[in-house]
């Protein structure tokens, strides 16, 4: 077996299959008067010794690499990951409710309460979700506002009231407030909307 | 070769620590260099045991027996197929055997989820790796299987013991274990969970599929096991309740339960302490049924022998898993706090929560009847038997209720289900059951039990072909497809409800065969070449007894042939082989003749080769085929549930091989070409039995040490089956009644220990009282806390109005894209 030429270096992989070949090559040579099944079973072992090696590169290798702390973007695709899977679960369950209707097995009431409770909270993931997605956007945009000093057009949201109604910014003087203030804390103006 | 393999697993265990303690650190300092290096020492054990395992196969091979483990379980004559599988063949390998499984199970479960569960992984390799320490410090200090003899190597093994010199034997101790190793991957997941705190429904995800998983090979692992007993062991029966088999069905049974109740959380987000619990207890019982096999607490035909110095590691190591395992569990309540609210116990969480309560009991019944003997050793010192009699009056009314919950379960709404829904659902399954009731009851049946088993089979049936039938018709109103593309989309679709259904029919097919021991038949005969004896319909007549040698064993043969109704069905062979080095432990090779309806069943217990006679114990079992379909029929529906959700080809589905040779084997027997022959040979009668002394046969211990009630017992020339027989004989002619037989039995033994279960008296009292006492408990205690989850029932919130309509909008969008 030869290396792949497409990549410059051997790869791990390709060399402890090389040994492991090589090995049991070597072993069908060398053990003389063995039976077959015995035969077969060194060239396993050696193979397995080369699996051996593999695993032990595998083992090592990551510790003379740099460090990546396994912090906050874990927990950040996380999210996401888990919004997406939750909200697939919710879409599912409401499938699956509207499908118990046309069985017969849940009465028009109830149906509706189920329903309307599921689909509020499918709407709040969507919703929730739909922030995520400008997430990297929004930073930038938070990123150009600041370095630019001047007020961006696009709203700036900190991350935790994403997903939020627009009301968190004051319409005066465009001020990023907390989502439940009332008032900005900017200019005072009122941020409750004439809705 | 042998050091190295001794100083293989020294390294797989100094590799263990390395894994646990770089997750640990990793997971806690959060470096991905320590966590990848971790995962990296965990493949590492697999590849390490990898290479310790083919060494060992290596030396059965080669036959080196200085190495004491081959040399006690092989020999040179032995055929090449189980040279290898006597790698699980005794104590030392098979736990060597169940760390290499583990390593391989876990590395798969750590690999498909490295990425999706990056948080629990660390803590996931982390428990998984100190449960591999304990099973190497083991076989490290105790049982280490490239143990050397230090002078005078063998020059011959022993050999295997005969009885697993068997395919069946071969292919089901490595499935049980590893339906036993995969079902430390969810407590791993459970425990990392727990560790780390992210308790949201995720891990569950990742779990149900690796529980499934095992939960198939456990099952599968269970079914062969069966077939194994009821060829190889020859007794008629396939289910003797022994503590090693029960060893196998406690996990199962909790393992069952967790699968139900998962189902809750996920729908409803309740009982999420509930399925935390279960896993960890499930766990706990995958290696309290090891420590029971391999210690010799327990008594029984297949156990390992005694080694207490195993059973002291082996409680630390138990007593520590419940210990740190429901600390964490304590330490997380507040997170663990779930709204659990029941809106009404017509609703299909009850139905689980009833499941539930059933299958804890049947597995805490099981484990409570399989330790008495050891409990009353250790309060009375009177070692009592708790033997099938028990089992099986105890097991079958839970059994029974069990088969009712799987028709009515799946007819329940979530949450409620009204009346009207209620009459719309039962409809058809109550005629089902009806019908097949009164199908039964139309045919004469003698056996009510059987007969409620075939009703409630009935009922069952027609719960399943309603949601199959109406499932099928709503999919074809909504696509507008034919009545089959429908029902196949709709399995698809939804495979784990659907593949769930599966295995109900497969419960179904199973009670179907234990109904049918009900109608047993079982008969002793001695005959003479050219005599014949007759059972229900079928008529055997003896025609030779040969004797014929193949190098590993000498094989006597009775050669039979089998007539029913005067037709000629074939020939049948029964005999008993001597292996060399075990002429005292010949094996019975049961001759069986099998079809649809049931299976003639024959075993030359004795014979004489001077007088070419021999005994014959013929036993018809009917409807005993469907308990292997009924395993094949599960491996399928559970496939169907595993299948991936991007798997859209419900072709691709594989029907398990099991299912595929059974029904092969079927159809062949059933096809069968019968010739027609008319002889007159003289017909010997059975030996004569009565009602009593056939109840007493399962009432009384065989002493030849089977540890099985005469009934049964299917040792070869057994001593104490003859004189058990002989005294039951006399005391009856006596004229003894029943009660008086076991006292007088009793009297002369000097201890209740003769009894295949205990008498209702006194400290045994505990033993019939128990299970009651305990399921009466269980069930106040459901109602308890269910009641207090329904006054906590909030008020409905409201309807749709809060929604904006333009994601409404959307929201219907996507959930049209989504079929």
């Amino acid at each position: 077996m030869s290396s792949e030429t497409s990549t410059d270096s051997l790869q791990p992989w390709q060399l402890f299959t090389l040994a492991g070949l090589i090995g049991a090559t070597v072993v069908v040579f060398v053990s003389r008067g063995q039976t077959p099944a015995g035969i077969v079973l060194l060239s396993l072992s050696i193979f397995a010794a080369a699996v051996v090696g593999l695993t032990a590169w595998r083992t090592f290798a990551p510790l003379s690499g740099g460090d990546q702390p396994a912090g906050p973007q874990m927990v950040a695709g996380r999210t996401r990951v888990a919004l997406e899977r939750e909200k697939a679960l919710v879409l599912r369950s409401i499938k699956e409710l509207e499908f118990d209707r046309a069985m017969g097995k849940v009465s028009e009431r109830d149906f509706a309460e189920m329903g309307a409770r599921l689909r509020a909270r499918a709407a709040g993931l969507i919703l929730q979700l739909d922030a995520g997605a400008s997430y990297r956007e929004e930073i930038e945009r938070e990123i150009a506002r600041r370095v630019g000093g001047e007020a961006a057009k696009a709203p700036a949201r900190s991350g935790q009231d994403r997903g939020r109604s627009e009301a968190a910014v004051c319409p005066a003087c465009r001020t990023t407030n907390d989502p439940d203030a009332r008032f900005c804390k900017h200019c005072g103006a009122s941020l409750e909307k004439t809705a | 070769m042998s050091s190295l393999g001794y100083y293989l697993l020294l390294a797989a265990f100094v590799v263990c620590a390395y894994a646990l303690a770089a997750s640990v650190a990793g997971a806690r300092r959060r470096s991905r260099r320590l966590i990848e290096s971790g995962i990296g020492a965990f493949y590492l054990i697999a590849a390490i045991m990898a290479a310790a395992s083919s060494i060992i196969i290596y030396a059965f091979v080669v036959g080196d027996y200085s190495v004491k483990y081959v040399a006690r379980y092989s020999d040179s004559v032995q055929p090449l197929f189980y040279k290898i599988t006597s790698y699980w063949g005794g104590l030392d390998g098979s736990i060597m055997f169940w760390v290499f499984l583990l390593s391989i199970f876990g590395s798969a479960a750590v690999y498909v989820n490295r990425e999706r569960h990056r948080e629990l992984i660390p803590y996931v390799v982390a428990v998984i790796s100190l449960v591999q320490m304990f099973v190497l410090f083991l076989m490290i200090i105790h049982n280490n299987p490239f143990e050397t003899y230090l002078t005078e190597n063998p020059a011959d093994g022993k050999g295997l013991n005969p009885l697993l010199q068997n395919f069946y034997m071969v292919i089901h101790p490595p499935t049980m274990y590893t339906g036993f190793v995969g079902l430390t991957i969810p407590y791993a997941f459970g425990m990392a969970a727990l560790i780390t705190g992210f308790l949201d429904d995720s891990w569950l995800r990742a779990v149900r599929r690796w529980t499934m998983i095992s939960w198939l090979f456990l099952s599968v692992g269970l079914g062969l096991g069966m077939i194994w007993a009821y060829e190889e062991l020859g007794w008629g029966g396939y289910w003797g309740w022994d503590p090693v088999e029960n060893a196998g069905l406690l996990p199962w049974f909790t393992a069952t339960a967790f699968l139900h109740s998962v189902m809750v959380q996920e729908r409803r987000g309740m009982l999420r302490v509930w399925n935390v619990t279960l896993v960890i207890v499930t766990f706990f019982l995958t290696i309290f049924g090891t420590f029971m096999t391999r210690s010799g607490v327990v008594q029984s035909v297949h156990a390992f022998g005694e080694d207490p110095e195993l059973a002291r590691l082996f409680t630390i190591f138990m007593v520590s898993i419940l210990v740190i395992s429901f600390g964490f569990v304590i330490y997380r309540l507040p997170l663990l706090r779930s709204r659990n609210e029941l809106d009404s116990w017509v609703s299909r969480e009850a139905a689980f929560l009833a499941n539930n309560w059933i299958l804890l009991f049947s597995a805490f019944f099981v484990l409570f009847a399989t330790m008495f003997p050891t409990l009353s050793e250790a309060i009375t010192g009177e070692r009592l038997t708790v033997g099938p009699p028990f089992f099986t009056k105890w097991m079958l009314p839970i059994g029974l209720t069990l088969l009712l919950l799987t028709g009515i379960g799946p007819l329940l709404a979530w949450r409620k289900s009204t009346l009207i829904n209620l009459r719309d659902q039962f409809i058809v399954p109550l005629g089902s059951a009806a019908l097949a009731g009164g199908a039964v009851v139309a045919l004469g049946v003698r056996v009510w039990t059987s007969g409620i088993c075939f009703a409630l089979c009935g009922f069952v049936v027609g719960t399943i072909a309603q949601e199959f039938w109406r499932g099928a018709r709503v999919r074809q109103g909504s696509t507008g497809t034919d009545l089959l593309t429908a029902l196949i989309g709709l399995v698809v679709r939804n495979k784990r409800r659907y593949g769930g259904y599966i295995v109900h029919v497969a419960i179904v097919l199973l009670f179907l065969g234990f109904a049918g021991e009900g109608f047993k038949q079982d008969e002793q005969v001695l005959l003479r070449p050219g005599q014949q004896a007759k059972v229900g319909d079928f008529t055997v007549r003896l025609d030779a007894v040969r004797v014929t040698d193949d190098g590993q064993k000498q094989m006597i043969t009775g050669h039979t042939t089998v007539f029913r109704d005067g037709k000629e069905l074939g020939r049948l062979y029964p005999a008993k082989w001597f292996f060399r080095k075990h002429e005292e432990e010949p094996t019975t090779e049961v001759a069986i003749r099998r079809s649809v309806s049931e299976d003639l069943y024959l075993v030359m217990p004795a014979f004489n080769l001077e007088e070419q006679s021999a005994s014959m114990e013929i036993v018809v079992n009917p409807l005993v085929n469907w308990v292997w379909v009924g395993f094949g029929v599960l491996a399928f529906g559970t496939l169907v549930a595993l299948l991936p959700e991007t798997v859209f080809a419900f072709a691709t589905a594989r029907v398990p091989d099991n299912a595929v040779t059974t029904s092969l084997l079927l159809l062949a027997l059933v096809l069968w070409p019968a010739a027609v022959m008319a002889q007159s040979v003289q017909t010997v009668a059975p030996t004569e039995r009565s009602a009593v002394e056939r109840q007493l046969e399962g009432e009384i211990l065989c002493t030849c040490g089977c540890r099985r009630p005469l009934a049964t017992c299917g040792m070869f020339n057994c001593q104490g089956h003859a004189s058990q027989t002989a005294k039951l004989r006399q005391f009856l002619s006596e004229g003894k009644d029943h009660d008086q037989v076991i006292a007088a039995f009793v009297g002369d033994f000097g201890s209740e220990a003769i009894l295949a279960a205990p008498v209702d008296r006194g400290f045994n009292r505990l033993a019939w009282l128990f299970p009651y006492l305990a399921a009466i408990v269980a069930l106040i205690g459901i109602v308890v806390t269910t009641r207090r989850w329904s006054t906590r029932a909030v008020p409905a919130v409201a309807g749709d109005a809060g929604l904006d309509p333009a994601l409404s909008a959307r929201l219907d969008d996507e959930l049209r894209n989504l079929d």
